[in-house]
């Protein structure tokens, strides 16, 4: 087993309700202008809806944020080095150095940095590197209503999020651009006919 | 960075009226301002949570909006116009109104109307204190939406609620192999105490359907959703009934051990066989048929296994059916397909969702108030305990597990005990006792955390022929609410991070919402006020001490022995536990100490047993109708009633009202996503954005509830609904407003009323 800790998320749909205290939690913790973590709804058009025909219907929630990649294309493409991918997992962009340029914006496929249009500086989530460096979990985990969002070390197996990926059906997003984030997924199990 | 050393930590409740949820709170202060709220430790970390709402909760204290001072009116009634005063003068004013009204009319006549306290309870208390003190008249608000399950509860089983009966095990983490969620959205309005553990329970095994006329966010994490008209949901319960009895799928044993299935009805008068019908000694003795002799016998806890379900009998003359013979002639009128008629839900479902119901050995029904705001609503909770009792899914003892929580309420309801207590009213019952003076006259009100005329049925009636009538309105607020600007005095109360209360969930635990910060501005807790105020009304012996001692003697029963004031600033206490293995027995509170299947009560008004009627207003079947569409109301997860419907970190995510419209009705009226459209019938109109979706059926269109007043174009869901009384709520307990059974009409809103 290594010792290096290598931090991720499993975000697991099946208990995600949609909630939003995590974007709000995390607006609080970080006292961002926008949020950093969305929820995005996987079903009608607008927000909530579902899609299908009534009494047919399915509604799923996607919570969004920093990915984390393991190959971060937003720290390639900085040119201030704002940004860097710590050895154990976090992408961290530093305020102080960046310059407000929106390259990473451009770069990341997940389009999850935002401008803070009163800094004129990106923004994004860090993974609360603040509160795990002092062993605590990312503020919008502890605040998760339906507990979707699990933090933990990916290098750990008897870790909760490895056990997770690994008795559970996973994902990540975009697997195409060859990214490897470290926030994974566990996709809404399939209904079970009465 | 902050320096870690200035920041404290204290541990506290959140007492918002999702009530049961109450998560502890821990705050972090810095010198005299609260910086952070988060998630504070439960004895079962599992426990630990915060919500939505909850983490906005600062954004509430530090409003910008707070009312600071006390003030008087100085417009006209409902015109926001205020000059501040001091509390002296507050007090005097109070005091003199009602002293010249008590004069006059009687303390009765002076009126608390006491809304939503939430999981707090000595706010709560100190006003019954007064109210009993002075005899004056206690408005319960259970009718605004919260009565129908009483009712029905109160009928069936004999206890207020029905939730340690029907999923007392739930709550305690025993999952059941099957969860019935009908008529509610715990995903938004209980997200921590009840849906956590839905997710839980599924996670394990358990399967979850959920039944409602909405397709939720609950809905959305169940394996089958039904849905069902609004108001329909007795009907639905006769169907399952009927293939439950027709495919011999119910508990025999439960229903002679738990309910009056056994007892004989006489067909002639509907009333149950006594004694005194038949010659036997005891005369109220209840009678059933007993199988192995043949012949009728007064029932005894002996031949109570023995008794005949079925069949006619005819004793010294007298035609008699047993309960659950009657029960089964009722539901073999609503066969499948009559059902599916009425209900929208398809018949291979019933069939199907019955025949699970009778062969699965753990069954759990959940369902809270929402179910019941439809004018027969408590039949529909009749109707659902009944499916529960025949198939032997009603919990009856607790061999393990927690003891429910019990308060010490006497010296609240009734101070002094050789004197009378309050008069006591229930909130429906309110409008006619102001505007009619039936049945008798109330002049002046109080409202304390109750934001009546946003939240109460019928806008346009309280403002020209409610507010009107009464002499004089005291209101306690923490904002200008909708209510607010029609208070003659307007008393600031602190956010509750600014008080201490006892609260006495969540289920099993109890908890002090310990005080984190001093008032802001001038305000002060609802406690303290009435505390300060029966000091000027010659009471203040009464108050010594003020909210912490109200504490104390709230807390002061031997259930809560195991706690105390100091264990709980520190943390949750869990209730004192039932030992393993004992069989704690719940027990039923009805006349008969059963499960009562025929109400004898109701006999006079057709409801002994629970029959379905159709809704009062709601137009569930198609044609063609001046008002044609059933208009409803859900919950949000971004307020709670109407509290946080001022937050900004709320309304950023969700910025205005809309009315949810099926694309089929939609279309048929040429509206579009985010048009705005008119909602009207009779009563009142209001104006706001459409939603189109697949969430409601056609024929119902959904606005959540508790956006204020002025967030709406025009209007408010309250314009559209009635104060029509059911007569059998009324007799059994208090009216219920009927929110979820109201016709309506739909209509772009046009560019020439702009």
């Amino acid at each position: 087993m290594s010792k290096i800790k290598h931090f991720g998320m499993v975000i697991d749909q099946e208990r995600c309700i949609g909630c939003e205290a995590c974007s709000l939690a995390c607006e609080i913790e970080n006292n961002s202008t926008e949020f950093w973590i969305k929820v995005e709804t996987q079903g009608g058009k607008a927000k909530d809806t579902p899609a299908g025909k009534y009494q047919n219907l399915t509604l799923n929630y996607l919570p969004k944020l920093c990915n984390h990649c393991s190959n971060p294309p937003c720290v390639d493409v900085c040119p201030a080095d704002a940004l860097q991918k710590r050895d154990d997992g976090p992408v961290v962009l530093d305020q102080d150095l960046c310059t407000g340029c929106k390259a990473c914006m451009k770069a990341c496929p997940y389009d999850v940095i935002v401008f803070n249009e009163e800094s004129n500086l990106a923004e994004k989530c860090n993974l609360c590197v603040h509160r795990i460096d002092e062993g605590l979990e990312p503020f919008c985990v502890i605040c998760c209503e339906g507990q979707a969002l699990h933090f933990g070390d990916l290098n750990d197996p008897t870790s909760e999020v490895s056990q997770l990926l690994l008795n559970r059906i996973n994902f990540q997003l975009k697997p195409e651009m060859g990214t490897d984030p470290l926030i994974h997924y566990l996709p809404p199990k399939p209904k079970r006919k009465l | 960075m902050e320096e870690k050393s200035e920041i404290r930590t204290i541990r506290t409740a959140c007492p918002q009226h999702c009530g049961i949820d109450c998560c502890g709170i821990l705050a972090h202060v810095k010198g005299d301002r609260v910086i952070k709220l988060e998630p504070a430790d439960f004895p079962d970390e599992r426990d630990r949570r915060i919500c939505l709402r909850g983490l906005s909760s600062l954004d509430i204290t530090y409003h910008p909006d707070r009312l600071k001072y006390p003030m008087k009116r100085v417009g006209a009634r409902g015109e926001g116009k205020f000059e501040r005063i001091s509390w002296d003068e507050a007090y005097d004013e109070i005091v003199k109104n009602f002293e010249k009204i008590a004069k006059e009319h009687g303390w009765r006549a002076i009126g608390w109307v006491l809304g939503g306290p939430g999981a707090g309870t000595t706010k709560f208390g100190a006003y019954l204190r007064i109210a009993s003190l002075t005899q004056s008249t206690r408005v319960s608000a259970w009718g605004y939406g919260d009565a129908g399950l009483p009712c029905g509860s109160r009928i069936i089983i004999g206890h207020h609620f029905p939730y340690i009966h029907l999923f007392g095990e739930f709550w305690q983490r025993k999952w059941p192999e099957m969860l019935i969620i009908w008529g509610a959205n715990p995903a938004e309005a209980m997200p921590l105490q009840t849906m956590r553990k839905v997710l839980d329970a599924k996670e394990s095994g358990t399967y979850v359907v959920v039944i409602d006329p909405r397709f939720t966010v609950t809905a959305s994490k169940a394996d089958q959703f039904f849905g069902v008209k609004p108001g329909t949901d007795s009907a639905l319960a006769l169907g399952l009934m009927n293939v439950i009895f027709n495919f011999k799928l119910y508990n025999k044993d439960f229903v002679l051990e738990h309910t009056n299935g056994a007892y004989l009805v006489r067909t002639d008068t509907e009333m149950l066989l006594r004694g005194k019908d038949v010659g036997e000694k005891k005369p109220d003795a209840y009678i059933i048929w007993h199988d192995p002799s043949n012949t009728h016998k007064a029932l005894r806890r002996k031949n109570v296994m023995e008794a005949c379900l079925t069949g006619t009998y005819v004793i010294n003359g007298i035609e008699c059916k047993p309960v659950f013979q009657l029960l089964m002639d009722l539901a073999s009128e609503y066969t499948p397909e009559k059902t599916s008629e009425i209900t929208g839900v398809k018949k291979k479902n019933i069939i199907r969702l019955a025949e699970k119901i009778g062969t699965t050995k753990n069954v759990k029904f959940f369902t809270y108030m929402g179910f019941t705001r439809t004018y027969h609503g408590d039949i529909s909770l009749r109707g659902l305990i009944s499916v529960a009792s025949i198939t032997g899914h009603v919990t009856t003892s607790f061999s393990s597990g927690y003891m429910p929580p019990i308060l010490n309420w006497k010296p609240f309801l009734k101070v002094i005990p050789d004197k009378p207590s309050f008069h006591r009213l229930g909130i429906l019952s309110l409008y006619n006792a102001v505007i009619k003076g039936k049945p008798f006259p109330i002049k002046a009100a109080w409202f304390a955390f109750i934001n009546f005329l946003n939240q109460c049925v019928d806008s346009n009636k309280i403002i020209k022929e409610f507010y009107p009538k009464l002499d004089f309105i005291v209101q306690t607020e923490l904002f200008m609410t909708p209510s607010a600007k029609f208070a003659d005095i307007l008393l600031p109360v602190c956010s509750f991070l600014e008080f201490s209360d006892f609260c006495h969930h969540p289920y099993p635990y109890v908890q002090l919402q310990q005080k984190v910060i001093n008032p802001l501005y001038e305000s002060k807790s609802d406690a303290t006020i009435i505390s300060e105020l029966a000091d000027k009304l010659g009471f203040g012996d009464y108050f010594k001490g003020g909210e912490e001692a109200l504490i104390d003697l709230i807390m002061d029963h031997h259930s809560l022995d195991n706690v105390s004031r100091e264990i709980l600033k520190k943390g949750a206490s869990k209730l004192k536990s039932i030992p393993d293995g004992s069989n704690y027995r719940l027990g039923f509170g009805t006349p008969s100490g059963k499960i009562e299947l025929y109400a004898e009560q109701l006999i006079e008004y057709g409801e002994a047993l629970p029959v379905y009627l159709p809704p009062i207003e709601a137009p569930i079947t198609p044609g063609d109708k001046k008002y044609p569409l059933t208009f409803i109301q859900g919950h949000s997860r971004f307020r709670t009633h109407s509290s946080f419907a001022n937050v900004k970190s709320l309304l950023d995510m969700n910025p205005e009202p809309f009315v949810e419209i099926n694309p089929i009705d939609a279309m048929a009226r040429r509206i579009f996503d985010d048009d705005y459209v008119t909602v009207f019938n009779d009563r009142g109109k209001t104006t706001l954005k459409a939603r189109i979706s697949e969430s409601v059926g056609p024929g119902v269109v959904n606005i959540n509830e508790g956006w204020w007043i002025d967030q709406f174009k025009e209007g408010s869901v309250n314009h559209l609904t009635h104060d029509i009384i059911n007569p059998v709520q009324e007799k059994v307990y208090e009216p219920n407003m009927h929110m979820n059974d109201v016709a309506v009409q739909i209509k772009r809103w046009e560019d020439s009323e702009r």
